[in-house]
C-alpha cells in the first residue's frame, strides 16, 4: 500500500515537472523542473529495489549534467523568449507526432499478451544483493567488462572534443 | 517482496508518457538547450523502463544497461553543450530555427 502511494506521488511529480520543462517560458527554471524529474524517477528506482541506480542517479544527473546546463544557461545569459514554442504546421505537427508516439506505447504497454504471447511470468524471488553496489560491481567487471573500458574511451573522446569545440574561434 | 508493486505495466505506462513529453518537446520548441533537456527526459523514461523490467526479471543486466546509458548522456551533454556554445558565439542564438548553415 505505501508503495502504491510513494509510486502515485514520485509518477505525478514527474509528469508534471515533465511538462513544466516542456511548456516553460523560463530557461533556468526549465532545468530546476528537470531537476525534479530527475529526483522523482530516482525515487522510483529506490522502490525498484535499485538503490545503486538512484544514487547514481542523483549523482551524475542532478549532480554533473545539471551543473552543466545551468554553467551553460548563465553563461550564455539566454533572454527570455516569449514564444518559445515553434510557430505554425510544425507545432500542430508535433503535438499530432507526440500523440501517435503515445498511442503507439500505451499499445505496447498495455497489450495483454506481452508482445510474444503468455504474458510476462511472475517475478522470481530477488536475490538478497539485489542492485547493491558489490553486486553490480561484480557483474560490471566480469561480464560487462568489455562494454565498460569502450566507455571510459568513450568519455575521453567527449572530454577531448568538448575541449577542442570550446577553445576553438570559428571565423 | 516478492511481486512487483505496483505492477510493471505502471511503470511502463510512467515511462511511455514521460518518453512522449520529450518526444513533443523536442519537436516544439525552438531553443537548443530546451531540446536537450527533452533529449534527458526520453533517455531517462528509457532507463525507467530499463530498470523495471530489470526488477521484474530478478536480473541485474538492466541495471548495467542504465549504467552505460547514464554514460553515454553524460558524453552527449558535454558535446552538445560546447556546440551550443560555438554556435551562440559565432550567431549569437540559440534558436535552432535560426540555425541553417547547411541548408540547400
Amino acid at each position: 500500500m505505501l508503495e502504491t502511494i510513494l509510486f502515485a506521488f514520485f509518477a505525478l511529480t514527474a509528469i508534471f515537472c515533465a511538462l513544466g520543462v516542456v511548456f516553460h517560458k523560463n530557461p533556468v527554471h526549465c532545468a530546476l523542473l528537470l531537476v525534479g524529474v530527475l529526483l522523482s524517477l530516482s525515487g522510483l528506482f529506490i522502490l525498484l529495489s535499485a538503490q545503486f541506480i538512484a544514487a547514481l542517479q542523483v549523482i551524475v544527473y542532478a549532480g554533473a549534467i545539471m551543473v552543466l546546463f545551468l554553467f551553460v544557461l548563465m553563461l550564455l545569459n539566454f533572454r527570455q523568449d516569449p514564444d518559445v514554442l515553434t510557430p505554425g504546421a510544425a507545432k500542430g505537427f508535433g503535438f499530432l507526432f507526440g500523440l501517435l508516439v503515445m498511442v503507439e506505447l500505451l499499445w505496447t504497454a498495455l497489450s495483454p499478451n506481452g508482445g510474444e504471447g503468455g504474458g510476462l511470468p511472475a517475478a522470481p524471488p530477488l536475490p538478497a544483493d539485489f542492485g547493491s553496489p558489490a553486486a553490480i560491481g561484480k557483474i560490471l567487471y566480469t561480464t560487462w567488462l568489455f562494454p565498460f573500458e569502450i566507455t571510459s574511451i568513450l568519455l575521453l573522446v567527449a572530454v577531448v572534443g568538448a575541449v577542442v569545440l570550446a577553445k576553438r574561434k570559428f571565423a | 517482496m516478492n511481486s512487483v508493486m505496483p505492477p510493471l505495466v505502471a511503470y511502463q505506462i510512467l515511462a511511455a508518457i514521460l518518453f512522449t513529453i520529450g518526444v513533443v518537446g523536442v519537436l516544439v520548441r525552438r531553443s537548443a538547450l530546451i531540446i536537450f533537456m527533452s533529449i534527458e527526459l526520453m533517455l531517462n523514461a528509457v532507463n525507467l523502463s530499463f530498470v523495471a523490467f530489470s526488477r521484474q526479471h530478478g536480473s541485474m543486466d538492466g541495471h548495467i544497461f542504465v549504467f552505460f546509458v547514464m554514460a553515454v548522456a553524460a558524453a552527449e551533454v558535454a558535446i552538445g553543450l560546447a556546440i551550443l556554445v560555438a554556435i551562440f558565439r559565432k550567431k549569437e542564438t540559440a534558436n535552432v530555427d535560426d540555425v541553417h548553415l547547411l541548408k540547400g
